[in-house]
């Protein structure tokens, strides 16, 4: 579990990070959003000391960072960030191995560890391990990075606007890459972007930050419901919030007894991808169907649009 | 020539139709020296004692009739080629066949316009042949420029050069020449002005690496140093070298006079230590300059991942930014070698030895074959030593493109 307590950025008499407070918990996904120059980059720095704080601390399972030796204290949280920083002058074996050669890992070691992590990142070894950055389309080099990243099997990732410089289509699958990667591995993640319909494809909870403050910390569902003050109302979008808020919800949620003609919908699909079904096939209902494909009850418009409103 | 023509084209004026039969610009040029070097220029020079004012000798003079047609057969060949011929090889070739019958054929004339048992008699080569090598060579760098060789097919093209000029000099085919002459009465002496030549070119570049590599880290780091150096070091650069040398004779004379252990050393006021150290000032400049603007084309992001990923700056510094920079301290290195080749010359003038004791004893005697005794090898080290850094610089990049 990450603790954020009180952190605290001053250069000179500006404030880029004013009293910050919030928990990670372990295994989770929390997106720092909030719009450019709000304080986030310099946030996340805070959490592995690239930039020292001026006040507050932060703790990683308990222990003080500021404990830590600054270089252990990196070696043991992943770092991507916007542009990947990869080195020119290395190939993307050697570029993945950087944190385990740091760390003194025997040879053989650290080439299984490369060969396993392009697999993961559905790049094959014999093609990749010997190319070079600028031989890579840019969603291989965001892998590469991300790769790069995990090496050394961190229990925390930290990434800075990771996704910024892939375009839409490349985009939305690097971050379901993420999402399946990061239940696979477990790993604890924050991760700061300026993009809202990103915070809420992948954070488990959102820190909306404005002009060096954190205004809200919560669940993507709370901060639609029940949004701490106009600036996240506004940033959520109050045109976008039903939209948003059946995205969150599964078929599941709002399964309904009885039958319905059509090609049946999955239960573990989102609301919104089953809305857009059901508008255009022309239905008012359609069957649900489980993970095995039996029909367990049906999913109809009323039901769904119920779920885009909030709930006293 | 092309970039000239794309740039018309990008500036959106269109290119006029191509003619069927077209002229190469450059081929006319050359073919026109070509003309000029046979028919309106002297071949050879012939002088009755080394000092002697020269008489001029023409192609036809100059050379056995059988071997004075072959050239001007082969030249004109050349001009043809240089004129009408696009593919890069045919030129490249004709400029090799040209060069390869003038070349010997220079050491031909000089025997055979020497009078038997003549020790006395000098020959050397007048206007006509420097511009038909001049021409024949142009055509070659041309050729070799639109064949686009990557830094291997330099390395090799230089090597073949140097190879072929070796063989001319050693095969004893140019003895008779009067260079040559001047070099066989005093071989002993060139060699030990080359030796003292390359000591002080590379010795003084090997030291101002040593020091100007981390200088130029610091002040990289440190913007206030940068800005003193930058303009302290460029100071330097504007003083003319004999004013330098000048400058520095007063303060190493009186650390002479002063320090028995550094005149012990060799230090005085005149001599090859402050060319030495005249040489290193200079060369100080491009080494800072190139190393802070390497350092300054590093990617950004590769600096804050490596940061983020717990590199110490040492390893920063080793791993990421100075194989980075490389490329581009490389290119200064070059700058500087070039310019110390040269500058190393001025040495000679106060008893720094080098090449350029053979240019100022010539000028001093007018005797041009010893100025150009000094002069040619200095040309072709520097020539010679671009090239080859110029493919290193290459190969640097070539790592990461």
């Amino acid at each position: 579990m990450i603790e954020i307590e009180h952190l605290t950025k001053r250069y000179g008499t500006t404030t880029v990070v004013d009293d910050v407070s919030f928990e990670v918990d372990e295994g989770s996904l929390t997106v720092v959003v909030g719009t450019s120059g709000a304080g986030k980059s310099t946030l996340l720095r805070m959490i592995n000391r690239l930039v020292e704080p001026s006040a507050g601390r932060v703790l990683i399972d308990g222990e003080d960072t500021r404990t830590i030796p600054e270089e252990e204290l990196r070696h043991r949280i992943g770092y991507v960030i916007q542009g990947y920083g990869l080195f020119p002058h290395r190939n993307v074996a050697a570029n993945i191995a950087t944190v385990p050669r740091l760390l003194g890992w025997d040879r053989k070691k650290i080439a299984q560890r490369v060969d396993e992590l392009l697999d993961l990142f559905q790049l094959d070894p014999a093609e990749f391990a010997q190319k070079f950055p600028h031989e890579l389309s840019g969603g291989q080099q965001q892998r590469v990075g991300v790769a790069r990243a995990l090496a050394a099997r961190p229990s925390l990732l930290l990434m800075d606007e990771p996704f910024g410089a892939l375009d839409a289509v490349i985009r939305a699958k690097a971050q379901d890459d993420l999402l399946a990667i990061q239940r696979r591995l477990g790993t604890t993640i924050v991760l700061v972007t300026h993009d809202m319909n990103e915070a809420f494809h992948l954070g488990d909870h959102i820190a909306v930050m404005d002009q060096a403050r954190l205004l809200q910390h919560a669940t993507p569902a709370e901060l639609l419901m029940h949004p701490a003050d106009d600036f996240v109302e506004r940033l959520v979008g109050t045109a976008e919030r039903p939209f948003r808020l059946i995205s969150l919800a599964t078929v599941q949620d709002a399964l309904e007894a009885g039958e319905a003609a059509g090609e049946p919908v999955a239960a573990s699909d989102n609301l919104h991808d089953a809305l857009a079904r059901l508008i255009w096939t022309g239905r008012e209902a359609l069957p649900v169907a489980d993970a095995k494909g039996a029909i367990v009850g049906r999913i109809s418009v009323g039901g769904i649009l119920q779920h885009g409103r909030p709930h006293p | 020539m092309s970039s000239a023509t794309s740039r018309t084209s990008t500036l959106g004026v269109a290119p006029p139709p191509r003619p069927t039969l077209s002229f190469d610009h450059l081929g006319c040029v050359i073919a026109i020296i070509i003309g000029i070097a046979l028919f309106a220029a002297p071949f050879a020079t012939y002088r009755a004692t080394r000092i002697a004012s020269g008489e001029a000798r023409f192609l036809i003079e100059a050379l056995p009739i059988a071997m004075g047609t072959v050239i001007v057969v082969v030249s004109l060949g050349v001009a043809v080629v240089a004129v009408l011929v696009r593919d890069p090889f045919g030129r490249l070739g004709s400029a090799v066949i040209g060069l390869a019958v003038l070349l010997p054929a220079l050491g031909l004339s000089a025997g055979f316009l020497t009078p038997a048992d003549n020790t006395f008699a000098r020959v050397s080569p007048s206007l006509g042949f420097w511009l038909l090598t001049l021409s024949f060579s142009l055509l070659a760098i041309d050729a070799l420029a639109r064949l686009r060789l990557g830094p291997y097919g330099r390395l090799v093209a230089l090597a073949v050069g140097v190879s072929a000029l070796a063989l001319l000099l050693f095969s004893g085919i140019w003895d008779s020449l009067s260079i040559l002459k001047e070099y066989h009465t005093r071989a002993d002496t060139f060699w030990r002005e080359a030796r003292q030549h390359l000591l002080l070119a590379f010795g003084s570049m090997a030291a101002a690496c040593i020091i100007g590599i981390p200088l130029g880290i610091a002040a990289y780091r440190l913007k206030t140093l940068r800005t003193a150096l930058l303009q302290g070091l460029g100071i330097v650069q504007t003083i003319p070298s004999i004013a330098l040398f000048g400058l520095l004779m007063a303060p190493l004379g009186a650390i002479a006079a002063s320090v028995p252990l550094a005149a012990a050393l060799g230090i005085k006021g005149i001599g090859a230590a402050p060319a030495f150290i005249a040489l290193f000032l200079y060369a100080l400049f491009p080494i800072v300059a190139n190393t802070i603007a390497g350092l300054s084309q590093v990617p950004a992001a590769a600096v804050d991942a490596a940061r983020g990923m717990g590199m110490s700056a040492r390893q920063q510094l080793v791993e990421i930014e100075m194989p980075l920079a490389f490329p581009v301290i490389l290119a200064g290195i070059r700058i500087v070698l070039v310019q110390n080749l040269g500058l190393a010359t001025v040495a000679a003038l106060i008893g720094g030895g080098g090449f350029g004791t053979f240019v100022f004893q010539g000028i001093g005697q007018t005797a041009i074959d010893l100025v150009l005794l000094g002069a040619i090898p200095t040309v072709a080290l520097s020539f010679a030593s671009s090239i080859f850094l110029d493919a290193l610089v290459d190969l640097a990049k070539g790592a990461h493109a």
